[in-house]
């Protein structure tokens, strides 16, 4: 699955329950330029039951912790068995540009999200410190 | 101090995951408790499960013991109403061939009406294809022990679920305009059918009931046994009373509404 929106996502080899996608940081926030890869697993349950998404990549974001572990409704209480793998994506990625700062897994970004040019420079060290790795061994399975 | 260490936050932790796993624990334990439907219950085994002091209850049951035979139960995981009426409404078409074919054509075009809304059509067509499979049943000969074994098999029966929550979700966005002052909190009924009608588990309440009567054009009846008055309140959810054609209403079947849950009864 691939699209100009900035999502993608493939099987992980032949295990079809677990997918890795990528995200693009939406134009106009600023995670813009930044891409970062997500693992998806699928249980017995699915659709029944919501699919398990993380961050591979690490991730600063303040409904994002430490672990990659995402806060998003959508995957828990308002999960729906009509979501698939691309309206989760596309979700995930407007949460990125549109967090909810009120219920924040990181509290350190949620206080500093309202101050957008300190939050870029934080965001922009976090990304090259923890992310460029990950973010170079992406490259060759998107082009697969 | 070990006691205050239990209880501060530990930022390393991820309370969410706890708590989503505890919530999976609670759903396994009813799941292994409850099925989904039961085999039917006669009102002595229910009276057990009020103690001797709630008279108020013992006395309901024993007006629902005078005009009812036995009750279903159903498994109490959010989806009781819409597993309920699944199964009862089956149940009634394997003896009235000619509700099935009307019904059976109402299913069949639910789909391309449900599409057009703007579900997607390949996810709604998984679901589809699985609720008439369920439907289907009915027919060539259907029996009770079937629909009890394909209600009772989650690859089915939640599948059914599914559907009918879309079905409910189609006939509010639909009417859009006649539910919106229905809906509290300020969202629209579109927001309402994300958040309220169509994740598993969330509880039915008076306007899914409605809307789910209206898109099939069912009448239903809902006994409710509350702590009000001596006897239970029946009520009837009836689709067909707003137009002048007012030709057949009876019930199609009864429900049992117990604060949170709903059970089917089967008259004497």
């Amino acid at each position: 699955m691939s699209g100009s929106s900035g999502i993608s996502a493939f099987p992980d080899g032949d295990n079809m329950f677990k997918w890795i996608g990528t995200i693009e940081g939406g134009k106009g926030t600023v995670y813009e330029g930044l891409k970062y890869k997500l693992c998806l697993t699928f249980p017995d349950q699915y659709p029944i039951e919501a699919m398990k998404v993380k961050f591979e990549t690490p991730c600063y974001h303040p409904n994002v912790d430490t672990h990659g572990n995402i806060c998003l409704d959508i995957l828990k209480e308002k999960w729906s068995a009509l979501y698939d793998v691309r309206t989760v994506l596309l979700s995930i990625q407007s949460l990125l540009g549109e967090p909810n700062i009120d219920s924040p897994l990181n509290v350190h970004a949620a206080e500093l999200w309202n101050n957008q040019d300190s939050y870029k420079k934080v965001l922009l060290d976090h990304y090259k410190r923890e992310a460029a790795r990950s973010v170079s061994s992406k490259e060759s399975v998107k082009h697969l | 101090m070990d006691q205050n260490a239990d209880a501060s936050f530990d930022p390393s932790k991820n309370y969410d995951e706890d708590t989503l796993a505890q919530q999976r624990e609670i759903e396994k334990e009813i799941a292994a408790s409850q099925a989904m439907v039961s085999q039917l219950h006669t009102f002595d085994e229910i009276v057990e499960e009020y103690s001797q002091e709630d008279a108020i209850y013992r006395q309901k049951i024993e007006d629902l013991k005078s005009r009812f035979k036995n009750l279903r139960k159903t498994r109490g995981d959010g989806n009781c109403f819409y597993r309920a009426f699944g199964f009862a409404y089956l149940e009634k078409l394997l003896n009235d061939g000619k509700e099935y074919k009307r019904f059976l054509d109402i299913a069949q075009k639910s789909k391309d009406e449900l599409i057009g809304l703007g579900f997607p059509q390949f996810t709604l067509e998984d679901f589809h294809d699985t609720f008439m499979d369920v439907v289907k049943m009915v027919e060539n000969p259907g029996t009770v022990d079937g629909l009890f074994q394909a209600f009772n098999d989650a690859g089915l029966s939640d599948y059914f679920v599914v559907y009918l929550r879309l079905l409910v979700s189609g006939h509010l966005q639909q009417n859009a305009d006649s539910y919106v002052y229905f809906i509290d909190g300020e969202r629209s009924v579109k927001e309402f059918c994300s958040q309220e009608v169509e994740p598993m588990g969330k509880e039915s309440d008076h306007i899914h009931i409605v809307s789910l009567t209206k898109a099939l054009q069912i009448a239903i009846c809902v006994e409710y046994m509350d702590r009000e008055g001596e006897k239970c309140n029946s009520f009837k959810f009836n689709p067909f009373e707003s137009l002048a054609d007012d030709t057949d209403t009876a019930p199609a079947f009864t429900l049992l509404y117990r604060p949170g849950h709903y059970d089917i009864l089967y008259p004497l």
